[in-house]
Protein backbone atom coordinates (compact mmCIF):
# COMPACT_ATOMS: atom_id res chain seq x y z
CA UNK A 1 0.00 0.00 0.00
CA UNK A 2 1.00 3.47 -1.03
CA UNK A 3 2.72 4.99 2.19
CA UNK A 4 0.92 8.87 2.09
CA UNK A 5 2.76 11.38 3.79
CA UNK A 6 0.75 14.76 5.03
CA UNK A 7 2.23 17.87 4.21
CA UNK A 8 1.52 21.42 5.56
CA UNK A 9 0.19 23.85 3.06
CA UNK A 10 3.73 25.07 2.76
CA UNK A 11 4.78 21.97 1.56
CA UNK A 12 6.98 20.44 4.35
CA UNK A 13 6.60 18.26 6.92
CA UNK A 14 6.79 20.30 10.07
CA UNK A 15 4.51 23.45 10.38
CA UNK A 16 6.44 26.86 9.63
CA UNK A 17 7.47 29.22 11.91
CA UNK A 18 9.35 32.64 12.44
CA UNK A 19 10.56 34.46 14.45
CA UNK A 20 11.39 38.73 13.73
CA UNK A 21 11.93 41.16 16.50
CA UNK A 22 9.04 40.48 18.98
CA UNK A 23 6.68 39.16 16.17
CA UNK A 24 6.08 35.45 15.88
CA UNK A 25 4.40 33.73 12.57
CA UNK A 26 3.42 30.47 12.92
CA UNK A 27 1.96 28.31 10.69
CA UNK A 28 -1.47 26.44 12.22
CA UNK A 29 -2.34 23.01 10.34
CA UNK A 30 -4.77 22.03 13.19
CA UNK A 31 -7.46 24.19 12.83
CA UNK A 32 -10.45 22.90 11.99
CA UNK A 33 -12.61 24.74 9.70
CA UNK A 34 -16.90 24.41 8.39
CA UNK A 35 -18.84 27.21 6.72
CA UNK A 36 -22.11 27.62 8.50
CA UNK A 37 -24.83 28.83 6.41
CA UNK A 38 -28.54 29.58 7.56
CA UNK A 39 -31.24 28.99 5.44
CA UNK A 40 -33.79 31.95 4.56
CA UNK A 41 -35.90 32.37 7.67
CA UNK A 42 -34.00 30.15 10.38
CA UNK A 43 -32.79 30.64 13.65
CA UNK A 44 -29.28 30.21 14.49
CA UNK A 45 -28.24 26.95 15.97
CA UNK A 46 -26.91 26.56 19.39
CA UNK A 47 -23.05 25.64 18.59
CA UNK A 48 -21.93 26.05 22.49
CA UNK A 49 -20.50 30.13 21.17
CA UNK A 50 -23.48 32.42 20.43
CA UNK A 51 -22.65 33.23 17.01
CA UNK A 52 -21.48 36.51 16.32
CA UNK A 53 -22.66 40.21 14.38
CA UNK A 54 -21.45 41.56 10.94
CA UNK A 55 -17.36 42.09 11.56
CA UNK A 56 -17.47 39.67 14.89
CA UNK A 57 -15.55 36.48 16.42
CA UNK A 58 -16.01 34.54 19.50
CA UNK A 59 -14.34 31.48 20.89
CA UNK A 60 -15.62 29.10 23.43
CA UNK A 61 -14.64 25.87 24.59
CA UNK A 62 -12.67 24.22 21.43
CA UNK A 63 -14.81 26.01 19.18
CA UNK A 64 -14.65 30.04 17.46
CA UNK A 65 -17.14 31.38 15.19
CA UNK A 66 -16.77 34.21 13.05
CA UNK A 67 -18.88 36.25 11.07
CA UNK A 68 -18.66 35.90 7.23
CA UNK A 69 -21.26 37.22 5.68
CA UNK A 70 -25.40 37.61 6.56
CA UNK A 71 -26.62 34.24 7.60
CA UNK A 72 -23.01 32.77 7.80
CA UNK A 73 -20.34 31.75 9.55
CA UNK A 74 -16.87 30.25 9.39
CA UNK A 75 -16.67 27.64 12.54
CA UNK A 76 -13.64 26.76 14.17
CA UNK A 77 -12.07 23.68 16.03
CA UNK A 78 -8.71 24.30 17.05
CA UNK A 79 -7.02 20.81 17.02
CA UNK A 80 -9.89 19.30 14.73
CA UNK A 81 -8.15 19.63 11.40
CA UNK A 82 -7.79 15.80 11.17
CA UNK A 83 -11.28 14.92 12.93
CA UNK A 84 -13.93 14.71 10.78
CA UNK A 85 -15.36 18.66 11.31
CA UNK A 86 -17.72 18.57 8.90
CA UNK A 87 -19.91 16.02 10.86
CA UNK A 88 -18.84 17.47 14.27
CA UNK A 89 -20.70 20.86 13.19
CA UNK A 90 -23.42 19.75 11.26
CA UNK A 91 -24.90 17.43 14.11
CA UNK A 92 -24.94 20.70 16.20
CA UNK A 93 -26.44 22.25 13.33
CA UNK A 94 -29.32 20.30 11.54
CA UNK A 95 -31.06 22.12 8.80
CA UNK A 96 -28.17 24.21 8.14
CA UNK A 97 -26.04 23.98 5.27
CA UNK A 98 -22.61 23.00 6.47
CA UNK A 99 -19.40 22.99 4.08
CA UNK A 100 -15.75 21.70 4.99
CA UNK A 101 -13.65 24.23 4.86
CA UNK A 102 -10.26 22.82 6.47
CA UNK A 103 -8.39 22.17 3.68
CA UNK A 104 -9.60 25.15 1.60
CA UNK A 105 -7.92 27.68 4.00
CA UNK A 106 -4.40 28.11 5.70
CA UNK A 107 -4.14 30.14 8.59
CA UNK A 108 -1.19 31.76 9.99
CA UNK A 109 -0.77 33.01 13.54
CA UNK A 110 0.75 35.72 14.74
CA UNK A 111 1.82 36.88 18.30
CA UNK A 112 3.47 39.53 19.52
CA UNK A 113 5.52 39.49 22.98
CA UNK A 114 5.37 43.27 23.53
CA UNK A 115 1.37 44.03 23.29
CA UNK A 116 -1.27 45.26 20.78
CA UNK A 117 1.38 48.06 19.03
CA UNK A 118 3.61 45.01 17.19
CA UNK A 119 0.08 43.83 15.82
CA UNK A 120 -1.28 46.99 14.90
CA UNK A 121 1.64 48.11 12.70
CA UNK A 122 1.98 45.15 11.09
CA UNK A 123 -1.80 45.01 10.17
CA UNK A 124 -1.05 48.95 8.85
CA UNK A 125 1.54 47.42 6.48
CA UNK A 126 -0.50 44.45 4.94
CA UNK A 127 -4.61 45.35 4.96
CA UNK A 128 -6.53 48.43 4.56
CA UNK A 129 -8.76 48.10 7.69
CA UNK A 130 -9.18 50.77 11.00
CA UNK A 131 -6.38 49.21 13.11
CA UNK A 132 -7.88 51.26 15.89
CA UNK A 133 -11.18 49.78 15.88
CA UNK A 134 -10.01 46.34 15.01
CA UNK A 135 -9.89 45.36 18.41
CA UNK A 136 -9.61 41.32 20.35
CA UNK A 137 -12.89 40.07 19.12
CA UNK A 138 -12.83 41.28 15.55
CA UNK A 139 -12.70 39.11 12.17
CA UNK A 140 -13.08 40.34 8.52
CA UNK A 141 -11.78 39.66 5.57
CA UNK A 142 -10.49 41.65 3.61
CA UNK A 143 -7.26 42.41 0.55
CA UNK A 144 -4.12 41.34 1.38
CA UNK A 145 -1.66 42.14 -1.74
CA UNK A 146 -4.41 40.93 -3.81
CA UNK A 147 -5.07 38.16 -2.03
CA UNK A 148 -8.61 37.79 0.18
CA UNK A 149 -7.77 36.85 3.23
CA UNK A 150 -9.56 36.43 6.47
CA UNK A 151 -8.02 38.57 9.42
CA UNK A 152 -8.92 37.73 13.24
CA UNK A 153 -8.04 39.52 16.31
CA UNK A 154 -7.99 36.75 18.80
CA UNK A 155 -6.42 38.97 21.36
CA UNK A 156 -4.49 42.46 21.84
CA UNK A 157 -0.98 40.57 20.82
CA UNK A 158 -2.86 37.96 18.31
CA UNK A 159 -3.86 38.16 14.61
CA UNK A 160 -4.93 35.11 12.87
CA UNK A 161 -4.67 35.81 8.88
CA UNK A 162 -6.49 33.05 6.40
CA UNK A 163 -5.77 32.75 3.35
CA UNK A 164 -6.47 30.28 0.18
CA UNK A 165 -4.36 27.42 1.15
CA UNK A 166 -2.91 27.19 -2.71
CA UNK A 167 -1.89 30.85 -1.93
CA UNK A 168 0.03 29.84 0.88
CA UNK A 169 3.66 30.49 -0.49
CA UNK A 170 2.86 34.43 -1.48
CA UNK A 171 0.56 34.69 1.33
CA UNK A 172 3.75 33.58 4.07
CA UNK A 173 5.93 36.00 2.02
CA UNK A 174 4.28 38.67 2.25
CA UNK A 175 3.59 38.26 5.99
CA UNK A 176 7.49 37.66 6.67
CA UNK A 177 8.66 40.56 4.54
CA UNK A 178 6.04 42.87 6.45
CA UNK A 179 7.36 41.34 10.05
CA UNK A 180 11.18 41.53 8.67
CA UNK A 181 10.60 45.65 7.15
CA UNK A 182 8.96 45.98 11.08
CA UNK A 183 12.16 44.60 12.48
CA UNK A 184 14.35 46.93 10.42
CA UNK A 185 16.42 43.48 8.83
CA UNK B 1 -12.66 55.64 -2.19
CA UNK B 2 -14.39 54.80 0.56
CA UNK B 3 -17.44 52.68 0.52
CA UNK B 4 -19.82 52.84 3.65
CA UNK B 5 -21.13 49.75 3.78
CA UNK B 6 -24.38 49.39 5.30
CA UNK B 7 -22.98 46.74 8.11
CA UNK B 8 -19.46 46.70 8.55
CA UNK B 9 -18.61 50.82 7.93
CA UNK B 10 -16.27 52.35 5.77
CA UNK B 11 -14.46 49.75 3.67
CA UNK B 12 -11.48 50.02 0.55
CA UNK B 13 -13.67 50.56 -2.91
CA UNK B 14 -10.30 48.19 -4.13
CA UNK B 15 -12.08 45.33 -2.13
CA UNK B 16 -15.40 45.40 -4.38
CA UNK B 17 -16.05 44.78 -7.97
CA UNK B 18 -18.32 47.23 -9.77
CA UNK B 19 -21.12 45.61 -11.97
CA UNK B 20 -23.52 48.43 -13.28
CA UNK B 21 -26.79 50.30 -13.30
CA UNK B 22 -28.89 49.53 -10.10
CA UNK B 23 -31.47 48.67 -12.97
CA UNK B 24 -30.66 45.32 -13.48
CA UNK B 25 -31.78 44.00 -10.83
CA UNK B 26 -35.37 44.37 -12.37
CA UNK B 27 -35.07 41.41 -14.29
CA UNK B 28 -37.94 41.11 -17.31
CA UNK B 29 -39.74 38.28 -17.61
CA UNK B 30 -38.28 36.01 -19.49
CA UNK B 31 -42.03 33.76 -20.80
CA UNK B 32 -43.96 37.32 -21.57
CA UNK B 33 -44.30 37.94 -25.11
CA UNK B 34 -42.31 40.43 -25.79
CA UNK B 35 -39.31 39.11 -23.42
CA UNK B 36 -36.92 39.72 -26.50
CA UNK B 37 -37.65 43.69 -27.14
CA UNK B 38 -37.59 43.72 -23.53
CA UNK B 39 -33.68 41.49 -23.13
CA UNK B 40 -32.64 43.26 -25.77
CA UNK B 41 -33.22 46.69 -23.57
CA UNK B 42 -32.62 44.98 -20.33
CA UNK B 43 -29.16 43.80 -21.58
CA UNK B 44 -27.89 46.68 -23.87
CA UNK B 45 -29.64 49.91 -22.99
CA UNK B 46 -28.68 51.69 -19.99
CA UNK B 47 -28.90 55.31 -18.58
CA UNK B 48 -25.58 57.25 -18.52
CA UNK B 49 -26.47 60.46 -16.42
CA UNK B 50 -23.82 62.65 -15.44
CA UNK B 51 -24.71 62.94 -12.25
CA UNK B 52 -26.39 60.85 -9.08
CA UNK B 53 -26.44 57.22 -10.25
CA UNK B 54 -27.68 54.53 -8.30
CA UNK B 55 -25.28 50.90 -9.09
CA UNK B 56 -24.58 47.76 -8.21
CA UNK B 57 -21.14 46.72 -6.03
CA UNK B 58 -19.92 43.37 -5.37
CA UNK B 59 -18.05 43.27 -1.63
CA UNK B 60 -15.73 40.46 -3.04
CA UNK B 61 -13.17 40.95 -0.62
CA UNK B 62 -15.13 41.34 2.06
CA UNK B 63 -19.02 39.91 2.97
CA UNK B 64 -19.79 38.98 -0.24
CA UNK B 65 -22.44 40.87 -0.61
CA UNK B 66 -24.24 43.08 -2.92
CA UNK B 67 -24.88 46.77 -2.64
CA UNK B 68 -26.54 49.45 -4.63
CA UNK B 69 -24.63 52.25 -3.96
CA UNK B 70 -25.35 55.89 -4.63
CA UNK B 71 -22.84 57.71 -6.43
CA UNK B 72 -21.86 60.91 -8.33
CA UNK B 73 -20.50 59.97 -11.51
CA UNK B 74 -19.29 63.76 -11.95
CA UNK B 75 -17.65 64.42 -8.55
CA UNK B 76 -17.17 60.46 -7.78
CA UNK B 77 -18.76 61.21 -4.40
CA UNK B 78 -20.19 58.37 -2.82
CA UNK B 79 -23.40 59.19 -0.85
CA UNK B 80 -25.20 55.79 0.29
CA UNK B 81 -25.10 52.17 0.12
CA UNK B 82 -27.90 49.70 0.85
CA UNK B 83 -27.98 45.72 0.59
CA UNK B 84 -29.37 45.17 -2.38
CA UNK B 85 -31.10 42.29 -1.00
CA UNK B 86 -33.39 44.57 1.18
CA UNK B 87 -33.78 46.70 -1.55
CA UNK B 88 -35.31 43.95 -4.06
CA UNK B 89 -37.17 42.52 -1.11
CA UNK B 90 -38.81 46.05 -0.33
CA UNK B 91 -39.59 46.05 -4.36
CA UNK B 92 -41.53 43.13 -4.28
CA UNK B 93 -43.23 43.55 -1.45
CA UNK B 94 -41.44 40.81 1.05
CA UNK B 95 -40.13 40.56 4.14
CA UNK B 96 -36.55 41.12 5.05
Amino acid sequence: MTDLIPISALGSREPAKLQHGVLTIAENPDLGLASLALRRGDCAPDLGVKLPGPGGWVSGEGIGAFWIGPDQWMIEGQGRASADFLHQVSRLAPGCSVTEQTDAFVDFEITSQEGGAPVRALMEKLVNIDTAAFGPGRATRTRLEHMSVFIIRRAEDRLAVMGMRSLAGSLWHALQTAARRLNHE
Amino acid sequence: MLIPHPLLGLRDAQEFTYLGDAALLDRPDGLAADAEASFADYVYLRNNPAGVHRELWFHEHGDRSWLIVKRNTVTHEILGAELARDVALASRGEAQ
